[in-house]
């Protein structure tokens, strides 16, 4: 029984908002656990969904699937933590959406059905709306506009995607379910016109929701005005599940012959997004929305590596993974940092050295981690992109490429040094509870373990997942 | 042949003129509500799938497109009691000729669409793409966030328009779930625009630019 694995927070996020502040923080945490354990489960192959025309275990699927597991247990810890520090009001709602947010995100790591993924995602904006709107500031409610507003247009856009596409399957006479799965295999016979409407709209419309420029306005503003543990999640994990829906309609193009015609696409959304996202981190005033541009540009490195294909698709894979780890881990030190500075403006911080030195490992770890630098995951996964770029002769792309990456790495250290550094007569020393730093650490090591050990089962779920993509080498 | 769904259909487009050419929020509302129950309906006048089961889907999608969204946003607009009347950013004399604009171009694009299962309906395609366009129309043209999210529910009613030429056996479940996905933004969206009006004493979004970058 798959479904279980999203039916439980679903329901423990229902039973969450009518409970008081201390039960409330372990049935989180506890659920958390449960879940990471059925994710385990499902990996081992024991479970088999009910309803099969909705559900389905993909390899790409069950990677997602293990990195949001994994994340949110570490965040929920974190979280109870955090939120004794902070001065939430109604804390109830904020644990109970967190939890829907969950099981509506692992609903999207299992759906197969077109419709149903589609409801999936849109069932992600509206839990996770109530988490942006936390803070009650009148900032805060203007980030909730902008994001429950721009993704529901952004994804009604998407499900006419989807009903294109099943124009496309009556067009071709072509009678399967409408699952990815089963269209994947008959992809040949659709016709190809209304499938390449049906993709453009579906890039449009969960390419909102992904962050790629220019459809990404509402990130910076939600990622920035969430209270970091839910920011954490945003952007380590959601824009995860919106590829998820690109990358398996791009897995129906491939089976298409239509690869050239969706990579192409893919690859200019994703040079734009990290061209914008390096416009606006060279001069961004915020730590919390340098973070989220920093967002942006990763998701962008991830679909232009998509559309390369072959090599690029396994740096993009690996890209995805990496880029969620280290980010949440970065976003959850920058509620560190909130709490220690009081203030989310780069000016205000300085010598984090001194002032929360734990806190501090944590930060410049990610920091370099998310730059590309290595021994972090992101520095493999874009090497192989730019080795995919130039293997498959897309000389120009891979010139912009790498010269944003520079761009973006000037910014984003400039930034880093001076919160790290700067300053260095304020040192009081703060005090840093040991759960507010190890969930960190551990995002760190698991992703500095899997740089030099992936495991066998790991790199088998990646490599089929992107083997319709041209086979890796 | 005049086939009664096309009559209907008609007046959903005289509606969206209706929606350009009003001032008044009520108005809108009514317009959508309409939208909502022409749309819901049209699978049972085209006879689509008359068991039991296709008939309590449409009625329970007619009651939630025609009369609970419509009703949730004139509850949220009561409650706080806003100015009742909107005006687009460029005028309702550039917005008529908008409507026939669009108009045209819909009845030209939907005449292009070569589907099996529509053919006898010559005006479902240019209603669909006219709502979809008239929608995001709306949605653009206004700063009163009451009209953009009308705007929005009326794109979402276009989309649904299109959806009915999906037929399988799956279908009503799968709809539904989008229905009730719809249904919760749009309560969702009633909310914030309550704290809108709370936090600034007006919904007009040109007030919303804290995060401006």
């Amino acid at each position: 029984m798959v479904e279980i694995v999203f039916l439980i927070p679903f329901l423990t996020g229902v039973v969450a908002f009518f409970l008081p502040r201390r039960p409330g923080r372990l049935l989180l945490v506890l659920t958390g656990a449960v879940h990471l354990i059925l994710s385990l489960i499902l990996w081992a192959g024991w479970l088999e969904p009910v309803f099969p025309a909705y559900f389905a275990v993909t390899p790409e699927g069950l990677l997602s699937l293990i990195v949001i597991s994994l994340l949110f247990f570490l965040i929920s810890i974190y979280t109870t933590a955090y939120l004794k520090k902070s001065d939430i009001r109604s804390e109830n709602i904020f644990t109970g959406s967190m939890l829907l947010f969950l099981s509506t995100m692992t609903m999207v790591t299992l759906s197969d059905h077109i419709m149903v993924m589609w409801i999936a995602i849109e069932a992600t904006t509206l839990a996770s709306a109530p988490l942006i709107f936390t803070h009650r500031s009148a900032a805060s409610l203007e980030a909730t506009w902008k994001y429950v507003l721009v993704c529901s247009v952004g994804i009604a856009l998407a499900l006419l995607g989807s009903v294109l596409i099943t124009f496309a399957m009556d067009i071709g006479g072509v009678d399967v379910p409408v699952s990815f799965s089963a269209l994947t295999t008959a992809a040949r016979q659709l016709d190809p016109l209304w499938l390449k409407a049906g993709f453009v709209f579906i890039l449009v419309g969960y390419g909102t929701k992904m962050g790629l420029a220019p459809m990404h306005t509402w990130l910076p503003d939600a990622h920035g005005e969430a209270p970091s543990p839910a920011s954490a999640l945003l952007s380590g994990v959601l824009l995860n599940c919106a590829y998820l829906g690109i990358f398996k309609t791009h897995k129906i193009m491939i089976a298409a012959g239509l690869e050239s015609f969706s990579g192409t696409i893919l690859m200019v959304f994703g040079l734009m997004s990290i061209l914008a996202a390096a416009t606006f981190i060279l001069k961004q005033t915020e730590y919390k929305r340098l973070l989220a541009y920093s967002s942006i540009e990763n998701m962008g490195i991830i679909a232009f590596g998509t559309g390369v294909g072959g090599l690029g698709a396994y740096g993009a894979m690996l890209c995805l993974i990496h880029h969620s780890l280290i980010k949440s881990s970065l976003f959850l030190t920058s509620g560190n940092i909130l709490l220690g500075f009081g203030s989310r403006l780069i000016e205000d911080t300085g010598s984090l050295v001194r002032r929360m030195p734990r806190t501090f490992i944590a930060f410049f770890c990610g920091f370099v981690g998310i730059s590309g630098l290595p021994p972090f995951g992101i520095f493999i996964g874009e090497l192989l992109i730019i080795m995919g770029a130039f293997r498959n002769g897309h000389y120009v792309g891979a010139g912009i490429f790498i010269f944003s990456m520079c761009v973006i790495f000037a910014g984003f250290a400039n930034h880093a040094l001076k919160i790290s550094f700067e300053g260095y007569r304020t040192t009081v020393r703060m005090e840093e509870s040991a759960s507010m730093v190890w969930p960190q650490y551990v995002l760190l090591l698991t992703s500095l373990l899997l740089c030099f050990w992936i495991p066998d089962i790991f790199s088998r779920a990646i490599t089929q997942a992107i083997t319709a993509s041209g086979g890796v080498f | 042949m005049i086939h009664l769904v096309d009559i209907v259909l008609s007046l959903v487009l005289l509606s969206i003129l209706l929606s350009f050419g009003s001032n008044r929020l009520a108005v809108l509302i009514k317009v959508i509500g309409f939208q909502g129950v022409v749309v819901s309906s049209v699978p049972l006048f085209m006879g689509h799938d008359l068991s039991a089961f296709g008939i309590a889907f449409s009625l329970a999608t007619l009651l939630i497109r025609g009369m609970i969204i419509p009703l949730c946003i004139y509850l949220a607009i009561k409650k706080v009691a806003i100015r009742q009347e909107v005006e687009p950013i460029y005028g309702h004399h550039a917005s008529m000729l908008a409507w026939l604009g669009l108009i045209v171009a819909s009845a030209f694009i939907g005449g292009k669409f070569n589907l099996p299962a529509i053919n006898n309906h010559a005006l479902l395609m240019p209603t669909a793409i006219a709502l979809l366009t008239g929608g995001m129309f709306l949605l653009m043209g206004h700063r009163n966030a009451i009209a953009m999210v009308l705007g929005y529910i009326m794109m979402e009613n276009g989309i649904y328009l299109v959806g009915t030429t999906f037929s399988t056996s799956t279908r009503h479940i799968v709809e539904f779930g989008i229905l009730l996905d719809v249904l919760a933004g749009v309560m969702i969206m009633a909310v914030i625009l309550q704290n809108i009006k709370q936090q600034f004493d007006d919904v007009d979004t040109s007030l919303l630019r804290t995060l401006k970058e």
